[in-house]
């Protein structure tokens, strides 16, 4: 800091401090890779890499399955007969999402159709379980009790709370993924997108719609900012 | 070979899980009716510690009325909650 440094706003040049203790886990997830880098099992950059990609997945996937779905019948008749196998049309390896090698823990894949009477919602009770080869990571409600505990016993609140109301003569399904299966929702197609293109679909399924927790709607798309708004 | 059949109604049987169970516990007691027949693997008891080659079963995933999972269900009387269970969890409905 020099003579050129001013202070016409109020602040103190406090030290930064992290003020929460560290978590158990965080110490022992720093240890194993800080071990595993020193034993050369992968490299600093090799694990940069990763968490860049794993943070960066995002439900695109997802969306162009559904959007694909929506166009063409017979690949959704596939997708609802087998996830797994129709997620390989579109380059969505369940056996290996990380492309590097690891063994997956998911292995079955099921995708739920919402219909005229039929709206499906996915929720892990035991932990957080998420279809995140095609959705990518879950949002932080998603993983907290609030969700997990009252969805299952209070969906139509629950949904309510995400301004998503179900008229009572549709029934709500919920999905609890407590083993290998996991299961993305595939919407109805809404009114007014005759005629689009696949890639303009996609851009209205959102993650939420995909969770169950929402309906699509042909004027949002979370490509433009809420202050912007419409699609 | 899988002991219970599709559209089977079934009662979830309430174990004792000492250890590790994915058995929720809002399910036990409860009856519903199996909706799919699901491969046979090693069980989520076994799994768990390490024992990848421990005791194989059939899996089913199991379809309940809200209502009949929760006293005072006050959602419609049409929604269901599906879920997924080892066949050691199930017995014949006993209601």
């Amino acid at each position: 800091m020099s003579e050129t440094h001013t202070h016409d706003h109020p602040h103190h040049h406090e030290p930064i401090e992290e003020k929460q203790e560290a978590l158990e886990f965080t110490i022992l997830e720093t240890a194993i890779r800080e071990l595993s880098i020193e034993k050369k099992l992968f490299s600093a950059e090799d694990h940069r890499r990763f968490m860049e990609w794993y943070d960066d997945i995002g439900p695109t996937k997802g969306a162009r399955l559904v959007a694909r779905a929506w166009v063409d019948s017979d690949f959704k008749r596939r997708l609802l007969a087998d996830g797994v196998e129709a997620c390989k049309e579109l380059g969505i390896d369940w056996m290996r999402p990380t492309g590097f090698g690891t063994p997956s823990d998911y292995t079955f894949f099921i995708v739920c159709e919402n219909t005229p009477k039929l709206h499906n919602v996915i929720v892990c009770t035991l932990c957080s379980c998420y279809p995140r080869p095609v959705l990518g990571t879950s949002p932080a409600w998603y993983e907290r009790p609030n969700y997990r505990r009252r969805v299952v016993r209070w969906p139509r609140q629950v949904l309510a709370e995400f301004g998503t109301i179900i008229p009572p003569d549709v029934e709500i399904r919920v999905h609890d993924s407590n083993q290998k299966t996991r299961y993305m929702v595939l919407p109805m197609r809404p009114e007014g997108t005759e005629g689009w293109t696949e890639e303009r679909l996609a851009s209205i399924v959102t993650r939420d719609t995909m969770i169950g927790v929402a309906l699509p709607s042909v004027d949002w798309t979370t490509t433009s900012s809420p202050a912007e708004g419409k699609n | 070979m899988s002991k219970y059949k599709l559209g089977e109604r079934v009662t979830v049987r309430d174990l004792p899980s000492l250890f590790h169970t994915r058995t929720q516990g809002f399910t036990r007691g409860r009856t519903g009716v199996v909706v799919a027949l699901r491969p046979e693997w090693v069980i989520p008891e076994d799994e768990a510690w390490g024992r990848y080659e421990g005791r194989k079963e059939p899996f089913y995933i199991v379809r309940f009325l809200q209502r009949d999972l929760w006293p005072d269900y006050g959602g419609a009387p049409i929604d269901t909650l599906e879920t997924e269970f080892s066949e050691r969890w199930l017995e014949p409905a006993r209601s």
